[in-house]
């Protein structure tokens, strides 16, 4: 009896441990989250790597700034609630040959379950045709390549914007 | 008498172990005499089936708007110590878990047998209980909404719950399957009725997983974590025992 009573009270500790402790309630800050459009600025005829002078990216619908907007590999947040993104690609900004060319960044988004306690991941699919200029007149953004049509991490950069 | 006997039985129960212990051997020592002196009872065991419910996932369903769920009970005496068990339920639930929230739809079984480790007075039928059972269920999984993990959020606020799109809705066609060790007891109130109490640790041996989520929740299982594949459960029973008993 004395035995059994042991054993019982055991199950019960057990039963204790096992009901109380849920680690995985917290979402760790490892677990990437939603990933950003990485994009990458390249030379036209050359393919090469290469930032413009006075180069910068302003996104459009917010008064934000980006955190990083400027430089030949940019990270662009994609809004969730759309399935476009318009962004300012300001070449020469704040001089007297200023030029600013708007575009439209094409994209399906698709939700990947992390788990329980992160919830869910967006992943961006770029459609066939990922960019539009939307001005006309002196374009000085040739095009666009898709370097690799799924975003679903910023390891990589998935547009080239061509110059 | 009965009340009495039952009052005993609690308290022994709650009782510290040590100090009762001396008085319990010499009970057991007297029983066990008793035991060895009528063998010719023993032989004579009854068969009887004892079936009820689950009043706790009753009282559940009352108390609250995110939970249905029933659950029959039954069991078969087939030794003097020894039952085949059985539980059937039906669960819906809807639970808001961290960041999703979703309906568990779904039906149980579990079968599989108790021991009965309590050493009865002349007269007395409770019952302290190890158990072991199978159990499966057949369940969906319906994601209402979930919000977007977003560690530098720019567009919009993180707390945006989606509620369509691409990975809400049902899942269906989900099974899962596992074991489950019981400890608890089983009280005689009246003649042929009784109240129970078990707590069920379960070990989760497979579930298929539903597309792009997960099985937060499995109906009769609970919880399902992540990181290992242990769940708790317990319920709380009314049961009452058919009269008629067959002769061995």
């Amino acid at each position: 009896m004395n035995t059994l009573k042991n054993k019982l009270l055991f199950a019960f500790v057990c039963f204790g441990i096992f009901a109380g402790c849920e680690k995985d309630d917290i979402c760790l800050s490892t677990v990437v989250g939603t990933p950003d459009l990485v994009i990458l600025l390249l030379d036209k005829d050359t393919g090469t790597r290469q930032s413009p002078s006075g180069f910068s990216i302003r996104p459009i619908g917010t008064e934000k700034e980006l955190v990083r907007s400027t430089g030949d590999s940019l990270a662009l947040p994609l809004q969730i609630t759309e399935a476009i993104t318009q962004f300012e690609f300001i070449l020469n900004g704040g001089s007297e040959n200023e030029n600013i060319d708007t575009l439209q960044i094409n994209y399906q988004r698709q939700d990947q379950f992390i788990n329980g306690a992160c919830g869910f991941r967006a992943n961006f699919v770029l459609d066939q045709t990922p960019v539009f200029i939307l001005n006309s007149g002196d374009n000085w953004i040739k095009g666009a390549v898709i370097l690799k049509d799924t975003i679903s991490d910023e390891t990589a950069a998935h547009l080239g914007i061509l110059h | 008498m009965k009340l009495l006997r039952t009052w005993v039985f609690y308290i022994s129960l709650l009782t510290g172990a040590h100090s009762v212990s001396g008085q319990e051997v010499a009970v057991a020592d007297s029983l066990q005499t008793v035991v060895l002196d009528s063998l010719d009872i023993k032989q004579k065991t009854p068969i009887s089936l004892r079936f009820g419910a689950d009043l706790y996932r009753i009282i559940r369903s009352r108390a609250s708007d995110d939970y249905q769920g029933f659950e029959a009970v039954a069991d078969l005496r087939i030794r003097e110590n020894l039952f085949l068990a059985a539980e059937v339920g039906n669960e819906e639930i809807t639970k808001q878990f961290e960041q999703v929230n979703f309906t568990t739809k779904g039906t149980y079984y579990k079968v599989g047998f108790d021991l009965n480790m309590y050493d009865n007075w002349e007269g007395m039928d409770n019952h302290v209980i190890l158990g072991l059972r199978l159990a499966s269920s057949s369940h969906s999984q319906f994601l209402n909404s979930y919000t977007l993990l977003d560690r530098a959020p720019f567009w919009q606020d993180p707390e945006t719950e989606i509620t369509s799109g691409f990975a809400s809705g049902e899942r269906l066609n989900l099974n899962a399957y596992w074991l489950e060790i019981i400890t608890g007891f089983k009280v005689q109130l009246l003649n042929n009725i009784y109240l129970g109490l078990s707590l069920r640790l379960n070990r989760l041996i497979s579930d298929t997983v539903p597309d792009n989520f997960d099985n937060i929740h499995i109906p009769g299982f609970n919880k399902k974590t992540e990181e290992n594949k242990f769940g708790a459960s317990f319920n709380y029973t009314l049961t009452y025992r058919i009269p008629f008993q067959f002769k061995k």
